[in-house]
């Protein structure tokens, strides 16, 4: 089997560290303002580049700056700072819509990845990229079999991009759709006045909605309000398919994403590449994998459009359907490194023997466990309420201010 | 007097407020931020108070427009 490459979102260094411990290939995150989370309230900043950089070198980890917006005159400047210090920082690549940075990263050695945002559907499209980029998201309303009619004819028509090796095929494998084709959406725009092609869509399309047709009154019947909220996409249970479609990158969506969320999809999709690779994949592991997604944030899953049937899969809230969520319980305080120990203040609720806890941080990631013993200010105990110092014996190294949760089941609204 | 306010560092570059009251705010070519013309900076918030209340209504049309609401206007 062929290399398939398990990219990330990276939206701050939490997570950063969950797509690296979890086992993904390449990762993908936004700097300043010119990306398509740019509402988020933490992105990365300029003077980052190089600890992530450094970070993902060390793990033989692929950089990709999203660099996707569409671009006003008064940005190019600022674009070119972007691709001249990621180029500095020795980042992989860029990802880009815009033709100015396409040619600007162009001119400035970088290699340039083509978005989803360009919406590519054909061999045509593929072919004049190609001048300018080496790997291609293909828009996320193809069809697997139209998938594989572009990587093979990438074969066998030999295209190349500008490194001269042949240009990659790169599809969305798992996390949030959007009502429009593949991210052109202007809803956010007319109806809030912000533009989701300058990142900072209001997703509006997830609310619920009524359509009345305004000549004669008539409430058009729908069986669910959410009209223009698709399900989130999984393709872990026809992983198999995925592969055979010939593509060399599988992209995760989800830089908006709480790093256990990125953990958890990364550490499944991971197995589940692995599996197809060495044969073991099977109906019993996709049980499993399921079982631990639907943990996470979701909104009911679907198969997108790769297996070309049931269009339309509405979600049926508001919010996300994860089996599990986690509840803030205290911070870090202190680390033993020898005997492996962390210590936490305990802030709210409380943390008994037997609970899953989930412990987040810039570099520690995002770690769950199962607590097995535990000591509430220095007596050994079953249980650590607010206000204790609990100490127990971890199997992974904290630092001062991580954050400390238990992962508790989620009430899934019908 | 009217007072404006800009919370810079947050601006995603929309170019909105130059459209609302290009007499009052410019897009910079540096950094592709949004700059409040003549106005005073405070850890990050830059401040213009000013007695002409012609500006007042285009000002107000520019932080409504405003997609990440960093501008504020106020008349006291």
């Amino acid at each position: 089997m062929q290399h398939i490459e398990l990219m990330a979102p990276a939206g701050n260094f939490e997570s950063l560290q969950a797509a690296l411990d979890n086992g993904a290939n390449s990762v993908y995150f936004g700097v300043e303002q010119l990306n398509m989370r740019a509402r988020a309230t933490v992105n990365f900043t300029l003077d980052d580049l190089p600890e992530i950089a450094k970070r993902c070198e060390a793990k033989n980890v692929r950089t990709y700056l999203t660099l996707n917006t569409i671009i006003y005159d008064h940005d190019l400047s600022i674009v070119k700072t972007l691709i001249k210090q990621a180029k500095a920082a020795n980042i992989t690549a860029v990802i880009a819509m815009d033709q100015a940075v396409i040619a600007m990263a162009r001119a400035h050695g970088m290699e340039v990845h083509i978005s989803t945002q360009i919406n590519v559907t054909n061999i045509e499209t593929v072919k004049f990229y190609a001048l300018f980029a080496d790997t291609m998201v293909l828009s996320r309303e193809l069809s697997l079999r139209q998938v594989k009619s572009i990587t093979e004819a990438i074969e066998k028509e030999q295209i190349k991009g500008p490194s001269g090796h042949l240009v990659e095929i790169e599809i969305f494998g798992h996390g949030a759709l959007c009502m429009a084709v593949s991210g052109k959406c202007y809803m956010s725009l007319h109806s809030a006045n912000s533009s989701a092609n300058r990142g900072a869509c209001k997703q509006n399309c997830r609310k619920k909605y009524t359509v009345i047709d305004q000549d004669t009154g008539f409430e058009m019947e729908l069986d669910n309000e959410y009209i223009m909220s698709p399900k989130d996409l999984c393709t872990i249970d026809f992983l198999d398919e995925i592969v055979d479609a010939g593509i060399k990158v599988l992209k995760i969506e989800g830089r908006g994403r709480a790093p256990e969320y990125v953990a958890k999809v990364i550490k499944c999709y991971r197995d589940a590449i692995d599996s197809v690779g060495n044969g073991t994949y099977d109906k019993d592991k996709v049980i499993g994998w399921m079982q631990e997604l639907e943990k996470v944030y979701n909104r009911g899953f679907w198969s997108g459009y790769y297996l070309g049937q049931k269009l339309g899969e509405w979600s049926n809230g508001s919010g996300s359907h994860a089996t599990q969520k986690k509840v803030y319980i205290g911070k870090g305080t202190h680390f033993y490194p020898k005997a492996q120990i962390g210590e936490f203040k305990i802030e709210a609720f409380d943390v008994t023997v037997g609970d899953t806890i989930l412990v987040t941080g810039p570099t520690t990631g995002a770690q769950e466990m199962k607590v097995e013993e535990l000591m509430a200010n220095d007596v050994k105990s079953e249980k650590g309420s607010k206000g204790d110092m609990v100490t127990m014996p971890l199997k992974f190294r904290i630092r001062p201010s991580d954050k400390l949760y238990k992962i508790v089941e989620n009430k899934v609204e019908a | 007097m009217v007072i404006i306010t800009l919370q810079r560092n947050k601006c995603i570059g929309c170019n909105y407020c130059v459209e609302m009251a290009p007499q009052q705010f410019q897009m910079s070519k540096k950094d592709g931020k949004t700059v409040l013309l003549y106005g005073q900076e405070k850890k990050g918030f830059f401040t213009l108070k000013s007695n002409d209340y012609a500006i007042l209504d285009a000002c107000e049309n520019a932080a409504k427009a405003c997609p990440v609401n960093i501008i504020s206007v106020k008349n006291k």
